[in-house]
């Protein structure tokens, strides 16, 4: 059975589910059904008495063979992720929780430092860490060394919908990477989710191509099918391919004089 | 029994390259090495790391079937002292040569840890970079070389098939196939900072021998990432022994391991000896290799003896007999016809640390092996 | 809970604020609560809170002064003047 392991935890869908940006909550629990997704982020969020159906923890738990994933999105520092997994871990249950600090609120690009540091501190009081970075070869490896279970490069700048424009970097994270490497933001369409499992990407975290998308259940379907289908033409092996152009002066001809 | 290691069955990237390695391959040798010599030039340039060996002692306790050091050999047998030592280094850098690997048999009583260390911490006095292809150590023997100013070793596989690796290490230490698996691994965590794989081509079915040595180099690389690594095509060659290679690899299949190991591990430094001969070498300088040794020696005290008159009663075999045996002066010459820069010094000592500088204990160390005279 | 009330003491109905402050109007206090100013009758528990403001709790993360409080301590985890409390919930996020 190929199954995606994240620490002790093991899921057969390898369609991870962001869960902003839906139009309501109603289309986005639709859109998490149809994707088949058993890991879900969610984000923590101030408790609003006008707005109580914002809270999601009530829909999701209630949905069978859903696990949560907190994000940490809001925090600038590792303190503050830190302490935002500790709550989050308090009212999920989830010993999961994405590490995401973007002190930039313009481009939200992940800072390596404080990332680094939140995730060392979080993987020693045993949470399963799954930190969001940018395409980095050494800070991938620093992270597996720190006890992460997973890293979560970024396809290209959330939201952007510039598919793989990191996928050089991502196939060295991947080349060299012990533990499941995990694209996630910046996709855009299901063909770029199944080029990131052909590449032997573990998962995909997918969240605005589905929310907004024309029509999010159908794409959250298109998604899974993408994904699997990547997935599966990485297990069976790409036929490679055929060397490229000739010299036109021979370069083994030495061999024959030997 | 310790079991194999699960890496040993890591299919990883193996599909790619043993369809570039199969003789009945559709890529063409051609193709292959075109792109072989693009990625080489982009990632390294046109350069050439040379290095020279320098035999401290041909004492041996192993009977590897395939070594003329084997210790069933009657090849007269004796270590250099530190004097002896100084002269081979002196010999050497008078040939440029300021990288150099440090070979020994198997441990000896003759010629033990003890005695390997205080090599070390002579050639580190002299040399920009000292490696060591030796015997199998521990994590702290590794840590004490390191500490020494050796940088980097070789361990070679010879063969990843457990049923011929056994059959032909008949006794010693060498037999225990899973210790030497393990032994990079054990000198990177001793803090060696690059080391030298490889394996003896044609005692075993070479493209699964070529294949493991793939995994072994992608699983240390995974595991110990800020190694630095090498990979070396050694060929058997006739030897002393006597021994005939069981699956003799020709030219064309050497140059097509040469050009799919650079395709499939881009920033390995790969490596080729001067067993091969100019002609050969010559060829692959372009074509993927990155790193040369130049003007060897195989035997004991080869570089500063006497050339005219012969000493010893019985003539002193080499482990293995030169092919290319051009003078360095000459070999640069020819790597600077094809536009290729050999480089002599591609280290500084300084990046050694602490130990790499001044280091008392290091000194006493170098000083503490006699002298022959 | 019959009516929902709103968290603003000065709304309750006036059944329901007699009863709890009967001899205490003078003493209510004033916390702050996901960074506004929230008035509370004195000697509230974090649950008394959490129902004031019609929230069952089970999906609210509470902390006061920066600590958890867990949902067995917030029956006798008082609430005092000043107390910096936030109420957190999951909502939509990536």
């Amino acid at each position: 059975m190929d199954v995606l392991q994240l620490g002790s935890y093991t899921f057969s869908s390898r369609l991870i589910l962001g869960t902003g940006k839906f139009s309501n909550s109603k289309v986005m629990l639709d859109a998490v059904r149809a994707s088949g997704a058993q890991l879900v982020t969610v984000a923590l969020r101030r408790f609003n008495r006008e707005q109580l159906e914002d809270d999601l923890f009530g829909p999701l738990s209630a949905m069978e063979g859903i696990t949560l994933m907190p994000n940490t999105s809001g925090a600038s520092t590792a303190a503050e992720a830190v302490r935002a997994a500790h709550i989050a871990r308090e009212l999920s249950g989830s010993p999961f929780i994405k590490v995401e600090i973007h002190p930039n609120p313009q481009h939200l690009m992940p800072d390596p430092i404080e990332t680094y540091e939140a995730s060392r501190i979080l993987a020693k009081e045993g949470f399963l860490v799954m930190p969001y970075i940018a395409a980095d070869p050494v800070l991938a490896k620093r992270l597996e060394e720190v006890g992460c279970v997973s890293v979560m490069p970024l396809g290209s700048a959330i939201g952007s919908g510039q598919g793989l424009a990191t996928s050089e970097m991502l196939s060295i994270i991947i080349r060299e990477s012990g533990i499941p490497v995990i694209v996630d933001a910046g996709l855009r369409s299901p063909s770029e989710a199944a080029h990131a499992m052909e590449m032997g990407c573990e998962a995909v975290l997918v969240n605005s191509a589905i929310a907004v998308a024309g029509d999010p259940q159908e794409m959250a379907e298109a998604f899974a099918e993408a994904v699997a289908a990547g997935r599966k033409a990485f297990r069976a092996g790409l036929m490679q391919k055929s060397g490229s152009a000739v010299a036109t002066s021979p370069l083994t001809s030495f061999l024959g004089t030997l | 029994m310790r079991a194999v290691p699960e890496w040993l069955a890591d299919d990883r990237g193996t599909a790619a390259l043993g369809a570039m390695l199969s003789p009945t391959s559709s890529h063409s040798l051609e193709a292959l090495a075109a792109e072989s010599r693009a990625m080489t030039l982009r990632r390294f340039g046109r350069t050439m790391t040379l290095y020279a060996p320098l035999y401290l002692s041909n004492y041996c306790s192993s009977g590897c079937a395939y070594c003329g050091f084997a210790s069933d050999r009657k090849t007269p047998r004796h270590r250099l002292e530190a004097d002896e030592i100084r002269r081979e280094l002196a010999a050497m850098k008078k040939l440029g040569i300021s990288d150099i690997l440090l070979l020994t048999g198997e441990r000896t009583a003759a010629a033990d840890f003890d005695y390997l260390q205080r090599g070390v911490a002579i050639a580190a006095e002299e040399m920009q970079r000292v490696s060591v292809e030796a015997f199998p150590m521990s994590v702290s023997e590794y840590k004490a070389l390191a500490d020494c100013g050796c940088t980097g070793i070789t361990i070679y596989q010879e063969t990843y098939n457990q049923e011929r690796y056994e059959a032909l290490h008949r006794w010693g230490p060498k037999k225990d196939f899973i210790d030497r698996l393990e032994t990079p691994a054990r000198a990177l965590d001793g803090g060696i900072k690059t080391v030298g794989l490889g394996v003896l081509l044609g005692l075993s079915d070479p493209v699964e021998d070529a294949l493991n040595l793939y995994r072994h180099v992608r699983h240390l690389g995974r595991t110990w990432w800020r190694a630095g690594m090498s990979v070396s095509f050694p060929r058997m060659r006739p030897q002393t022994g006597g021994y005939e290679p069981t699956f003799p690899v020709d030219n064309q299949l050497l140059a097509r391991f040469i050009v799919a190991f650079r395709i499939a591990l881009p920033d390995t430094e790969l490596v080729l000896s001067t067993r091969e001969s100019a002609t050969f070498r010559d060829g692959m300088a372009g074509l993927g290799i990155t790193r040369m040794s130049v003007e060897s020696k195989t035997t004991v005290g080869g570089y500063s003896e006497n050339k005219e008159g012969d000493e010893c009663e019985e003539k002193e075999r080499g482990q293995f007999e030169i092919s290319d045996d051009r003078t360095t002066k000459e070999f640069c010459a020819a790597l600077r016809r094809q536009n290729i820069e050999p480089i002599f010094k591609n280290w500084e000592p300084a990046y050694n640390g602490p130990s790499g500088t001044i280091n008392p204990e290091r000194k006493a160390k170098a000083d503490t092996l006699p002298n022959k005279s | 809970m019959v009516n929902r009330v709103c968290g603003d003491v000065s709304r309750l109905a006036p059944a329901e604020y007699n009863k709890r402050n009967n001899e205490k109007m003078a003493q209510i206090i004033t916390i702050e609560l996901n960074g506004e100013q929230q008035p509370l009758p004195p000697d509230s528990s974090v649950s008394d809170l959490l129902s004031i403001l019609g929230s069952d709790g089970k999906s609210v993360a509470v902390l006061v002064n920066d600590r958890i409080i867990r949902p067995e301590n917030r029956f006798s985890h008082p609430i005092q003047e000043g107390d910096r409390v936030e109420l957190l919930i999951f909502a939509g996020g990536g």
